[in-house]
């Protein structure tokens, strides 16, 4: 049988996730078991051909991006977005929240103002996306699972486990009930919660829960942080998801 | 001639270089087009113990030194002192980042071009041992970070006054472990880079780097160069002078006019005598100080060796010492700036905070902004040497030189 084709993208980011496929405990199997058609990470000779899978990593934050990811799309059989950058536009996508014209200036002086900086949308408002791995950055379970479920001729199914779960498992004590506001109980858990491990707060990198409890959280949220506290804790690595950004997005 | 390089791979993010002989006169330009996420404008209105974990965003090769980098400068806004055990675990941190970061930019961008192969697909296939011995490193690397600063990609833990979780002494045993396991491998990557034919090419420049008065560069210090300069971290506008040129998205460092190199070469010239004991003997096997900017590669494999002896150093002695430390919360308005080496040269953070602790003013200079004017004049001199070459000799010799700077544009561009 021939080696599905893979095709990995790197858009505006920090390609953090990709670094987490390299520690992915089965790298070697995946080196082995696909053919990277394109990869500009990874090696000097990349094609555009119809990729089985291709994954998009990064923000569209160009108009350069957008016509890149359109012809990605028309490509590819599954398109994978990469950490919550490609989910949800990451943290570029705060910019939108911003005078980003002001913000080009402040960081170049006048003659930035020509830089190509456009508002971060989450990819599957750009193109039809077939699956999300989260995470700021993603897992390397997260990434296994996904690769071995696609290359099954299977579509990964999401689950509705917040976070809180996984400080369950870890036997953390909730932060919360200290009076620290932490967004674990409406984000998408399965990162094994390495924020609330060290004593931090959930910041809510993963994105929103399909059905968040949105009204409970700011309820209890109100009772230990200032309005502005609680919109930077939603302002931050999924800013642009849907139920996040109703809370992110408003005033400060 | 009149060559456009719009897709360089196996350099992290995006650079294209130009470069064009008009009337016998050369012309090239490195010119950085990855998309500005523009950090210092959405920063501004952040609380002041938020800014570590989002710069360090601005990479995922190295976030840990912007995390520090960011946490130093907020301590510095404040005047908050930390103790000694915290500078011990960031230098700690600091060294398995170096593990991460070297060990990936070697074997996986910078090595496979020296093999012959098309990548790292293609050298795992004819050499899965030299593939594994950089997963081994790159390992190691990651169970010192997650161990020190809660997460391998983007730590979490690092907190203005210290570590909101300190690792137990069980914890830095295994560090110990890993460590141990490891300097063999790093040894070996000094072997194999040294044993790689580079270009014949020498252009010496100034070497920037920072100085604690002790340990060789890692964490926190005054910049010195090869140059006699010797200055505090506060003054390091002085010494970048930033300018933006419209055809880069990554603005340009100078120092009287001209450019300047940081990174692992920097660090090893500048500071050879205060290398690990194995290290420093494999970088006088090697002949440093060194003016071939493509050395550059076998310094970083000699900073392997370095990191690893030196973190197994660090975590010997806090597997015996480590204790809990309450890190008192304070709040006040200042000004600081914030100084490590990260992987690939020295990093600057500054910021203003409010006396809410709100920053109102921030400013980030990587390392790879500081280099591309270098990485610009040593094209212009390798490409001037090396002129009677056919096009596609030239196109290689551009590719090779700018991945062994390894550039990292995401963080140039932030």
């Amino acid at each position: 049988m021939a080696k599905p084709k893979v095709a990995l993208f790197d858009l505006t980011d920090c390609e953090g996730c990709e670094v987490e496929i390299v520690n992915s405990k089965y790298i070697d199997r995946v080196l082995e078991g696909v053919e990277f058609v394109h990869f500009r990470l990874g090696q000097r000779t990349n094609r555009w051909e119809n990729f089985d899978v291709a994954f998009i990593e990064g923000s569209v934050i160009t108009n350069h991006e957008v016509e890149l990811v359109k012809a990605i799309r028309e490509h590819s059989k599954y398109v994978v977005a990469l950490g919550s950058c490609a989910c949800f536009g990451g943290i570029a996508g705060l910019n939108n929240f911003t005078d980003v014209n002001e913000g080009k200036r402040y960081v170049y002086g006048k003659e930035g103002e020509k830089i190509d900086v456009i508002p971060v949308k989450p990819l599957g408002e750009i193109i039809k996306v077939d699956v999300m791995i989260r995470g700021c950055p993603i897992t390397r379970d997260d990434f296994d699972k996904v690769v071995s479920d696609l290359l099954m001729g299977k579509i990964p199914r999401e689950h509705t486990r917040p976070v809180c779960m996984d400080c369950k498992s870890k036997g953390n004590s909730c932060l919360l009930l200290k009076g620290i506001p932490c967004a674990g109980p409406v984000t998408y858990g399965g990162c094994g919660a390495p924020c609330p491990s060290s004593n931090m707060p959930c910041d809510g990198c993963r994105g929103p829960l399909e059905t968040p409890e949105m009204s409970a959280e700011l309820e209890l949220l109100k009772k230990m942080a200032s309005q502005d506290d609680i919109v930077r804790l939603f302002r931050k690595y999924a800013a642009n998801a849907q139920f996040f950004k109703e809370v992110g997005g408003g005033k400060q | 001639m009149n060559v456009e390089m719009n897709y360089i791979t196996q350099i992290e993010g995006h650079g294209k270089i130009h470069f064009e002989v008009k009337d016998g006169k050369l012309d090239v330009r490195m010119e950085v087009h990855e998309g500005a996420r523009l950090f210092e404008n959405f920063l501004r209105g952040r609380r002041y113990d938020e800014v570590a974990a989002m710069s360090s965003r601005i990479c995922g090769v190295c976030p840990l030194p912007h995390n520090y980098a960011a946490t130093q400068a907020i301590e510095n806004a404040m005047g908050i002192q930390v103790s000694e055990q915290t500078k011990m675990l960031r230098r700690l941190g600091i060294a398995g980042q170096a593990l991460q970061s070297h060990g990936l930019h070697l074997y996986v961008l910078a090595f496979p071009e020296y093999l012959n192969a098309d990548g790292i697909v293609d050298v795992y296939m004819r050499n899965p041992e030299a593939v594994k011995r950089a997963l081994r490193i790159r390992n190691a690397g990651n169970v010192v970070v997650e161990i020190v600063s809660g997460r391998a990609v983007h730590p979490v833990s690092s907190i203005p006054g210290g570590f909101a979780r300190i690792p137990t002494k069980t914890e830095m045993k295994r560090v110990v472990k890993e460590l141990k396991a490891v300097l063999n491998d790093c040894i070996e990557t000094c072997t194999l880079a040294g044993s790689l034919k580079y270009p014949d090419f020498e252009r010496k420049t100034e070497y920037s780097a920072i100085d604690d008065g002790v340990h060789f560069p890692a964490y926190d210090g005054m910049i010195v160069s090869s140059e006699g300069v010797r200055a505090k971290a506060e003054e390091y506008r002085k010494y970048t002078n930033e300018v933006y040129r419209p055809y880069s998205n990554t603005k340009f460092s100078t120092r009287n006019g001209h450019g300047f190199f940081v990174g692992a070469i920097a660090r090893v010239n500048l500071f050879k005598d205060r290398l690990s004991p194995k290290a420093r003997e494999l970088a006088e096997q090697f002949k440093f100080p060194s003016y071939n900017p493509f050395y550059n590669l076998i310094a970083q494999a000699v900073e392997l060796v370095h990191y690893a002896e030196e973190g197994l150093e660090i975590a010997t002695e806090l597997s015996k010492t480590i204790k809990d430390e309450k890190v008192e919360k304070v709040v006040r308005a200042g000004t600081g700036v914030g100084v490590v080496e990260a992987p690939r040269g020295t990093l600057f953070h500054e910021y203003t905070v409010d006396a809410n602790g709100i920053v109102r003013e921030a400013n980030i200079i990587t390392p790879t902004a500081q280099n591309v004017q270098n990485i610009e004049e040593d094209l212009y001199a390798l490409l001037s040497k090396n002129m009677n070459k056919p096009r596609e000799e030239l196109v290689r010799l551009t590719e090779a030189l700018l991945r062994a700077y390894d550039p990292c544009f995401s963080c140039s561009t932030h």
